[in-house]
C-alpha cells in the first residue's frame, strides 16, 4: 500500500489572510505553497471577487488575500465567482423557501395535483437521474454534462408544475443545453432520435419540439445556465487532503448521487465537496456493514470538533484527540484515515465554511440513502406516464 | 438603476430580497465589507423574463409574457452580422436611456422559420452576460426569447474604438490625446482583468468590439466568442478552430498552438494599444481562406507583418516555440526589412525587434508640431509606454504580460492621474454612431446580410472573420 503522509501539524510562520482577516499557519513542507490551499475562505471568495471594479490606482491594487496574488492562470483552481453568481444569488434557497415555492406551484394547479398523484420529491429526482444516465450513455455524454442538465431540470421545475410539463422532453433538453453549456456540444437531431428510441410513446422525432422547449428552459433559467458544481472542489482539495484513489472515486460518487436530492438547490458547491469527501473519509476504511453508523458518528463528530475548535480560536493544537470511537484500531490504515480526518478537523476550524450547513447535508444524505430504498422505479414511472398521456402532452 | 426596467415586470422581486436567507449571510465565509457589496446588488428573482404558463405554452407553442415592440420603441439599425442585426432603440415604458438590441438570426428551414436549436455562440453569450457584471464590459439589460428569436438588450453605447479611430484618421489626421489613450487601455485592461479572473476568454477583442459610452466609459461587447476556460472537458482548440479576427491574433495561435490562455486576449489589448497610437492596425496581414478540406491553414502573410516589425521568434525568447505546430513554416517568412543595415547579418538581426523603432517613429510622428513634453503630445507616453506595449506584445505568451500586471504598470502610475472617463478634458467630441432607417422593423423575418446599411464593421474595410463552429 502507498505511504501515506502522516497528519501534519499545522504550524509556523503566522500569515494574516487579508480578505478573511484569519490567521493562516503555514507548515515547513507548505512554504512556497500557495497557501490558498490551506485557506478555506480563499476556495470560496477566491480570486478575482474583489478584482478591480473602481478606478484611480488605489484600485489597481485593491486589498488583496493572498490567494489573489495571481498564480498563473493555468494553475487557479477555484472559480473566481461563486459568491457573485446567479447560482448563489438566484438558486440557492432555504429549506423553508424551496417548500413554499413548490406549495405555490401546486396552489396554482391544485385540480392536476389531485388528479395525478406523484411520489416525493427525491423518487422524482432519482427517475430523472435515470433518465438523464441513460440518454448520456447513449450519446456518450460526460458526468459534468449529466450532472448540469440535472441541475437545469431541478432549477425549471421550480418554476413551472411538472404536471403541465413532458418532462421526457425535458430531459432530453436539458441534456442537449447542458452540453452546450459544458461545450460539448451534441446535435439536435441526434439527440432528439436517441431520445426518442429510448422513450418513444412519449417524443416525436421533430427537432422543433426540442428547439422550442429549450427556449422554455432558458426563459426559465433567466439565462443563468453557468453553474459551479462540486466536482471541482473535488478535484482541489484531493491533494490538500492526500486523498487515495478510493477515497476520491467515493467522494466523487457520493456528488453524483446528490443530485438525486434536493441539495444542489439548497448548498453551495464547496459545502456539498466538503460533506462528500468527509464521508468518503469515514465511509471508506469500514467495509463490514452496520459499521456505517459508526462512520456517521465520526463523520459528526469530525464537524462537532471542527466547530467547538473554532469556538476556541486557534484550536488547532487541542485538535489532536481522535474523531469518534471509530478510530480506535491500531491498523495502519486507520492510523492514515485518522490523520487524514484530523487534517480535515483542522481545516475546517480554521476556515470559515459553515459546519451547520454541512452538518445538514450530511443528514440529507444518509436519509437519502434510506429513501433510496423504498424507491419504487415502476410506480415512479407509471404515476409520470399517467398524467403525460393523460393530458396529451407527448403529442404536443 | 440597472434593474429600474426588470423592477416593474417582476413585483416579486422585494419579496424574494425580503425573503433571501440571510441566515446565509450569517455563514458566510466573506467579510462583512464584501458582503455589503453583494446587498448592493439586487436580487430579483426573474431578473429577465416572464411569460405566461407553460402548459398553455407547451400545447399552443411557446409564448413570451414580454413583447419587444410593447417595450422597446426600434429608433435605427445598426448593423449586422453573421450573428444577426443590432437595432437602437429606446424604452416605451418609462426605462431611462437608450438600448441597442441584438437581435439572433433565426435559422430557415424552407420558408418558414422554425426552432433549430439556438447556436451555441448565443447560449454562450446569453450566459455569460447575465453571469457578468463590471463597469468595463457591456451591460445586459434583459434577454427576449420571443417567436423563435433571441432579443439581448444591451445598454446602449454611443461610441465604439473603431469608429473614435477612424475620426482622428480624418480631416486632417491628428493623434488621439495621451490621456484618452491611457484612460482607455486602463479600462479595457480593468474589464479584461475581470474577465479573466472570471475565466472568461473573450477571444475577438478588436476596436470595433469595444464600445465607448458618452460619459468616456469602455465597455468590451460582443462575448459571442468568449468561453469559460476553467478546467474544459476539451481542448479549447477542439471547439472553435480558428478564433481572433487575423490582425489581433495572436502568434502562438498563428502557430496553430492547441492550448491557449487569456494571453491571446493580452496580444489583442496591445495590437488595440498600437492602433490607438498610430491610427492603423499594427499587423495588417491579409487572411488565407480556409479551404475546401476545411483544414486551417498557416496565416503566413499575418506573420509576416508581424515578424516585419517584432523580428523573427527564437526559442531562446519563446521556449515552446519549437514544439508549435507550424514551427516548420517559420523558416519561410522573410527577416524584417525594416533596417537596412542589419539586413544580411544573420540570424541575430533577423530576430531584432524594431518594435522600438516603430513606437518612437509613431509618438514622435505626431509631435512635430507641438512641443515634446507637452502633455497633449504622444511623446508623452514615453519609455513606460513602450514598455508596456512590448510586454503585450510579447511573443511568449508565459511571458506576456496579464491583465493585471498591465494595469499595474508604471504606465499608468507616472504622470497625470487616470481618468474613469476616457473623454475627460477633451474639447472634440465624436460624431454619433450613424443608425439607418432602412430597418426599423425589428419583427421582420427578413433575414440579415442581403442589405447592409448603417456603419457596419466592413465599411472600413476590415476582414470579417466569425468563428466556424465546429
Amino acid at each position: 500500500m502507498k505511504a501515506i503522509h502522516p497528519p501534519r501539524h499545522v504550524v509556523g510562520r503566522p500569515e494574516v489572510c487579508r480578505l478573511c482577516v484569519k490567521t493562516e499557519r503555514r507548515s515547513a513542507s507548505q512554504q512556497g505553497r500557495h497557501p490558498a490551499h490551506l485557506c478555506a475562505n480563499a476556495l470560496l471568495t477566491t480570486c478575482g471577487t474583489n478584482a478591480t471594479q473602481g478606478f484611480g490606482l488605489a484600485s489597481v491594487l485593491p486589498p488583496r488575500c493572498h490567494c489573489t496574488q495571481a498564480p498563473p492562470h493555468s494553475t487557479y483552481t477555484m472559480a473566481a465567482s461563486f459568491w457573485q453568481s446567479t447560482q448563489r444569488r438566484f438558486w440557492i434557497f432555504s429549506k423553508d423557501e424551496l417548500e413554499q415555492i413548490r406549495g405555490k406551484l401546486r396552489e396554482e394547479d391544485q385540480g392536476l395535483v389531485q388528479m395525478f398523484p406523484l411520489p416525493e420529491w427525491r423518487h422524482l429526482s432519482i427517475y430523472f437521474n435515470q433518465q438523464v444516465n441513460r440518454l448520456g450513455k447513449r450519446l456518450v455524454i460526460r458526468q459534468q454534462a449529466m450532472a448540469t442538465a440535472q441541475m437545469y431540470i431541478k432549477r425549471f421545475y421550480t418554476k413551472v408544475e411538472i404536471r403541465r410539463t413532458n418532462p421526457y422532453l425535458v430531459i432530453a433538453t436539458a441534456l442537449y443545453l447542458a452540453c452546450k453549456m459544458e461545450e460539448t456540444p451534441q446535435h439536435i437531431r441526434l439527440v432528439v432520435q436517441e431520445a426518442r428510441s429510448l422513450w418513444p410513446d412519449f417524443l416525436t422525432l421533430d427537432i422543433s419540439r426540442l428547439g422550442e422547449c429549450e427556449f422554455f428552459l432558458i426563459s426559465e433559467m433567466s439565462s443563468q445556465l453557468i453553474l459551479h458544481q462540486p466536482y471541482k472542489t473535488l478535484t482541489t482539495l484531493q491533494s490538500d487532503f492526500y486523498l487515495s484513489q478510493d477515497e476520491i472515486s467515493l467522494s466523487w460518487s457520493i456528488i453524483n448521487d446528490h443530485y438525486m436530492t434536493d441539495l444542489p438547490l439548497l448548498y453551495a458547491p464547496h459545502i456539498i465537496a466538503l460533506t462528500a469527501i468527509l464521508l468518503a473519509l469515514v465511509l471508506r476504511p469500514n467495509p463490514v456493514p452496520g459499521s456505517q453508523a459508526a462512520g456517521m458518528a465520526a463523520a459528526q463528530a469530525a464537524l462537532a470538533q471542527a466547530q467547538g475548535a473554532r469556538g476556541l480560536g486557534s484550536g488547532l493544537g487541542s485538535g489532536q484527540t481522535t474523531p469518534g470511537g471509530a478510530a480506535e484500531k491500531e491498523s495502519k490504515t486507520n492510523e492514515a484515515r485518522v490523520g487524514k480526518l484530523q487534517r480535515y478537523a483542522a481545516f475546517l476550524a480554521e476556515s470559515n465554511v459553515d459546519i451547520e450547513g454541512m452538518v445538514d447535508c450530511t443528514q440529507e444524505l444518509i436519509s437519502f440513502y434510506e429513501a433510496h430504498e423504498q424507491y419504487n422505479d415502476k410506480a415512479t414511472r407509471d404515476q409520470i406516464n399517467r398524467f403525460v398521456k393523460a393530458r396529451g402532452l407527448d403529442k404536443a | 438603476m440597472p434593474f429600474d426596467v426588470i423592477g416593474q415586470a417582476t413585483m416579486e422581486s422585494d419579496d424574494s430580497l425580503a425573503s433571501y436567507p440571510l441566515s446565509c449571510y450569517e455563514k458566510c465565509p466573506i467579510p462583512p465589507r464584501h458582503i455589503r457589496q453583494l446587498d448592493e446588488i439586487p436580487f430579483p428573482s426573474r431578473p429577465y423574463l416572464d411569460y405566461y404558463p407553460a402548459d398553455r405554452g407547451i400545447n399552443a407553442g411557446y409564448q413570451s409574457k414580454v413583447r419587444v415592440i410593447d417595450k422597446y420603441k426600434v429608433i435605427g439599425f445598426i448593423s449586422s452580422g453573421t450573428y444577426g442585426r443590432v437595432y437602437k432603440a429606446v424604452g416605451r415604458q418609462g426605462q431611462p436611456g437608450e438600448f441597442a438590441i441584438k437581435k439572433f438570426k433565426p435559422d430557415k428551414e424552407g420558408e418558414q422559420i422554425q426552432y433549430t436549436g439556438i447556436s451555441q455562440s448565443a447560449v454562450r453569450e446569453m450566459a455569460l452576460c447575465s453571469e457578468l457584471s463590471h463597469p468595463n464590459v457591456i451591460r445586459l439589460v434583459e434577454i427576449i426569447l420571443e417567436d423563435k428569436c433571441i432579443f439581448m438588450v444591451f445598454e446602449y453605447a454611443e461610441h465604439d474604438l473603431l469608429q473614435i479611430i477612424h475620426h482622428h484618421t480624418q480631416n486632417p489626421r491628428h493623434p488621439i490625446p495621451p490621456a484618452t489613450v491611457k484612460s482607455i487601455m486602463f479600462q479595457l485592461l480593468n474589464g479584461c482583468q475581470y474577465l479573466h479572473n472570471n475565466w472568461v476568454l473573450h477571444r475577438d477583442l478588436k476596436p470595433a468590439n469595444i464600445m465607448v459610452t458618452s460619459a468616456g466609459q469602455v465597455n468590451i461587447g460582443d462575448l459571442g466568442l468568449a468561453r469559460l476556460f476553467q478546467k474544459p472537458l476539451h481542448s479549447l482548440f477542439s471547439g472553435d478552430k480558428v478564433v481572433v479576427t487575423i490582425w489581433y491574433r495572436a502568434p502562438e495561435l498563428l502557430l496553430g498552438s492547441r492550448h491557449y490562455t487569456p494571453a491571446i486576449d493580452m496580444w489583442a489589448v496591445g495590437c488595440i494599444f498600437a492602433e490607438l497610437l498610430s491610427l492603423r492596425p499594427i499587423f495588417k496581414g491579409e487572411e488565407a481562406k480556409m479551404d475546401s478540406k476545411k483544414t486551417v491553414p498557416f496565416q503566413r502573410n499575418q506573420m509576416q507583418k508581424i515578424v516585419d516589425i517584432m523580428g523573427l521568434p527564437t526559442k531562446e525568447r519563446w521556449p515552446h516555440l519549437t514544439g508549435m505546430p507550424e514551427y516548420g513554416a517559420l523558416g519561410s517568412l522573410q527577416p524584417p526589412m525594416l533596417h537596412h543595415h542589419s539586413h544580411h547579418h544573420g540570424s541575430k538581426a533577423a530576430s531584432a525587434s524594431h518594435l522600438e523603432k516603430w513606437y518612437y517613429s509613431t509618438i514622435g510622428a505626431h509631435s512635430s508640431t507641438s512641443s515634446p513634453s507637452s502633455n497633449s503630445s504622444l511623446s508623452s507616453l514615453g519609455q513606460e509606454g513602450y514598455k508596456l506595449l512590448a510586454g503585450l506584445l510579447e511573443y511568449d505568451p508565459d511571458r506576456r504580460l496579464t491583465a493585471q500586471q498591465a494595469l499595474q504598470h508604471p504606465f499608468f502610475s507616472t504622470g497625470d492621474k487616470v481618468s474613469n472617463n476616457c473623454f475627460e478634458g477633451l474639447k472634440t467630441t465624436y460624431p454619433m454612431r450613424r443608425v439607418s432607417q432602412d430597418d426599423n422593423d425589428i419583427r421582420t423575418s427578413s433575414l440579415p446580410g442581403t442589405k447592409r446599411s448603417g456603419l457596419p464593421d466592413d465599411s472600413l474595410v476590415r476582414p470579417v472573420k466569425r468563428v466556424k463552429e465546429a
